[in-house]
């Protein structure tokens, strides 16, 4: 039985007539919501799942909340693990002005992918709402995901739909990239996800020292065996000096490796080579204690040579071992290194590898600067920091200078987050947009424990572990 | 009747010990190109917890913009049970000396099965396979844990870390205003034990051993003819010093016989 087709069951003028009203509708009594389309970087086609997204457009449309006694009671729930909100709202928009408005942009987007100009990310479906997209809700400052897209209510009036009702619930976030350039939705995870804290040393000052020389001193340790199967640093002894005095010996430190688990005596520096040892019969020089066997070395005795090294300024924002260079007429230049304190950021002594021999005054001593780089600048929030050495990447949440640690030289504390890996101690870290770059004094990666969600208790367990836990040899699961 | 107050701590120290197994764990999400875009490190904590205190921490601005942040780990002790494949004499006792040198007495152990659960929720397959699969490998099926249950004497003891069971529950199905849920959940025994209080012992240190030696087992008509002596060096040494032993050997043909209560020689 065919319609009446004396009667219209809804003509085009009617349908636009009511999607015009709705639109009108929409703006008198509606809310603006920020619409933020998600893009697909990289999906799994086994598991059937988009592993990474991410979120930097924005388009802000008006919305009807049909939610007038608010979020639904009970919606913060208490579960095993922590607290999970439930909050739901649904939304209302305008079918045209969606078509009219989102679309073609995103359409935009779909063409610059299939022209090959757009390769970092995927769009789909660019022609209505989607299960999957955000909404930022500026009434209650929250994040909402599109859980479904009711697209036949009212149902076919004029024979025709005019809305999306959008049904959503709040975010679940996993450190997903949010850069929509609107400060206010991009702050809203400013506390929440995997948050790690940088400590940035500030102006770096190149530390200084003297050398002296002396006849009869110890020129160097020749190791001959590096023995094996230590646990812990072995010491060194060398025989007293001939003078009588305690004041003449010399003395030196072991400095050992691991290589395949094995621990062994990799060299031995003097720490001062002491004076009045005879050239011609070197001290005996003995290994002990380090729980290891095997290291044997052998001393060498020469004239006017450095025998020691005094630090005169420690320096600071030393976070990788500077190079040491002696500076002065000789048979044989003084070769030396450095040691330093990573936490400090200082120079701790100057250690010599070989004296040298045939100074005929003390030579000077030059230490590299603790920074190379120029530091300074204001990080922005949102913005990619990246680390010099290790490439590594990450997106600014929260910067400041600590002058409560350090009026003149404050070090800078930095908060961030969607790390591509770990920053390392001594390397630049350069800011994308404001340039900033500062290097790195030291770097925890513990979740930050001050943000709003301290769910995490990774930290508390390894501290209190520590003090209980016998790994002798190492934890199979890693230690910080 | 049972009264005397003593707390080792013990279950807290297991519930510590196996936590600290699983707080360094990362998952990683790539680029297109194969980059990683992001490396996050696993959130682990004890799950129960009091009810304001969560809120609170976790929810201390009340317009919390997101639902919650993924992936995380919490577990749970959920049982209990005393296991009578280790069960040793009841009135076995061992001695050990406290860190000030104090010889105390301390009954054999209890052991005592703790079981946990420990359950991993995650926002994709992918993130929860990344931690299963950085957690099985070691437990073959258990991963012993060294445990210093009784830090007043020292007291290490191993406590296997079985891996029982692994669930997951992926409820992927239903309709669309029910987000997916993902979670693993793995069971596992902690093979642990329970010591009860430490008392004061009586004893005093061995600070010396005497053997005597004879030239034939007869000892009703057999004299000593040799004694071997060690006493620590020096002889005032406490247990936790490092000290080293003075041996003593004496020849006798005196015919004379060692009396333990008079201490002397008749």
């Amino acid at each position: 039985m065919a319609l009446n087709p004396f009667f219209l069951q809804g003509s085009s003028n009617e349908q636009y007539l009511v999607q015009d009203l709705i639109n009108e509708q929409l703006k008198i009594y509606g809310i603006d919501v920020y619409y933020i389309p998600r893009k697909f970087i990289r999906t799994d086609d086994i598991l059937r799942e988009v592993e990474t997204s991410k979120f930097d457009d924005n388009f802000i449309i008006e919305a009807y909340l049909d939610n007038y006694e608010g979020y639904a009671p009970g919606s913060d729930l208490m579960t095993k693990f922590g607290l999970r909100l439930k909050n739901e709202i649904n939304l209302v928009i305008s079918r045209e002005r969606f078509e009219e408005f989102i679309s073609p942009l995103m359409n935009g987007r779909q063409v610059g992918i299939d022209d090959g100009n757009i390769t970092d990310y995927e769009v789909e479906l660019t022609n209505r709402p989607k299960e999957g997209d955000l909404i930022y809700f500026p009434l209650g400052q929250r994040l909402f995901e599109i859980k479904r897209v009711e697209h036949e209510k009212p149902f076919y009036q004029l024979g025709k739909n005019y809305v999306y009702e959008l049904q959503c619930e709040l975010y679940e976030y996993e450190n997903e990239d949010i850069d929509t350039s609107i400060e206010e939705i991009d702050r809203t995870v400013e506390d929440e996800g995997y948050i790690t804290s940088l400590t940035l040393g500030g102006i770096g000052v190149t530390a200084t020292a003297t050398a002296s020389i002396d006849t009869g001193i110890v020129s160097q340790i020749i190791l001959n065996d590096d023995g094996a199967f230590y646990s812990s640093t072995p010491i060194v002894t060398i025989a007293a000096s001939p003078t009588g005095n305690p004041s003449d010996n010399a003395t030196a430190v072991a400095i050992t490796t691991s290589v395949g688990g094995v621990r062994s005596v990799d060299s031995i520096r003097l720490t001062f080579g002491g004076r009045g040892y005879d050239i011609s019969n070197p001290p005996l020089v003995t290994i002990t204690g380090g729980n290891g066997t095997g290291a044997a070395a052998t001393a060498v005795v020469a004239d006017n040579g450095v025998n020691q090294f005094t630090i005169t300024n420690a320096g600071e924002n030393y976070f990788v071992e500077p190079v040491v260079t002696v500076v002065g007429v000789a048979s044989t230049a003084a070769i030396a290194r450095a040691t330093f304190n990573p936490i400090t950021g200082t120079v701790t002594g100057i250690q010599i590898v070989n004296s040298g021999f045939g100074y005929t005054e003390a030579p000077t001593v030059q230490i590299s600067s603790g920074s190379t780089v120029s530091v300074g600048g204001t990080y922005v929030y949102g913005e990619t920091v990246t680390g010099s050495l290790s490439g590594t990447t990450a997106e600014v949440r929260y910067y400041n200078l600590r002058t409560d640690l350090n009026v003149i030289n404050p070090p800078g504390e930095l908060r961030v987050a969607v790390n591509s890996g770990q920053f390392s101690a001594g390397e630049a870290i350069i800011g994308s947009a404001s340039s900033a770059t500062y290097i790195l004094k030291s770097y925890d990666n513990d979740n930050y424990q001050e943000s709003y969600d301290t769910y995490d208790n990774n930290e508390e367990f390894e501290t209190e572990a520590d003090q209980i836990l016998d790994f002798t040899e190492t934890n199979p699961f890693g230690e910080y | 009747m049972l009264g005397t107050y003593f707390y080792h701590e013990i279950i807290r120290k297991t519930i510590i010990g196996f936590g600290t197994l699983f707080n360094n764990i990362y998952i990683r999400h790539l680029n297109k190109d194969g980059s990683i875009a992001d490396e996050t490190k696993v959130g682990l904590s004890y799950g129960p917890t009091q009810k304001f205190l969560a809120k609170i921490q976790q929810q201390a601005d009340l317009s919390k913009p997101i639902a919650i942040t993924l992936p995380r780990m919490s577990f749970e002790m959920v049982a209990l049970q005393y296991d009578p494949s280790r069960k040793t004499s009841v009135t076995q006792t061992f001695k050990a000396c406290d860190s000030e040198g104090n010889i105390k007495k301390v009954y054999m152990p209890v052991p005592y099965n703790i079981t946990f659960e420990l359950s991993i929720y995650s926002k994709l397959n992918d993130d929860a396979l990344q931690i299963v699969e950085q957690i099985l490998p070691f437990f073959q099926p258990s991963f012993n844990l060294t445990i210093d249950l009784l830090d007043s004497i020292g007291e290490k003891k191993d406590i296997p870390i079985v891996m029982d069971s692994i669930d997951m529950q992926d409820d992927y199905e239903g309709d669309f205003n029910t987000r997916r849920a993902l979670i693993y959940t793995l069971r596992f025994t902690a093979k642990t034990y329970m010591f009860g209080p430490i008392a004061d012992s009586t004893d005093g240190l061995i600070r010396k051993v005497q053997t005597d030696l004879y030239a034939d087992t007869n000892t009703q008509t057999a004299k000593r003819e040799m004694r071997y002596t060690v006493v620590p060096d020096p002889i005032d040494a406490e247990p936790g010093d490092d000290f080293g032993f003075t041996e003593l050997w004496e020849d006798f043909t005196d015919s004379k016989e060692y009396s333990p209560t008079q201490q002397t020689d008749i």
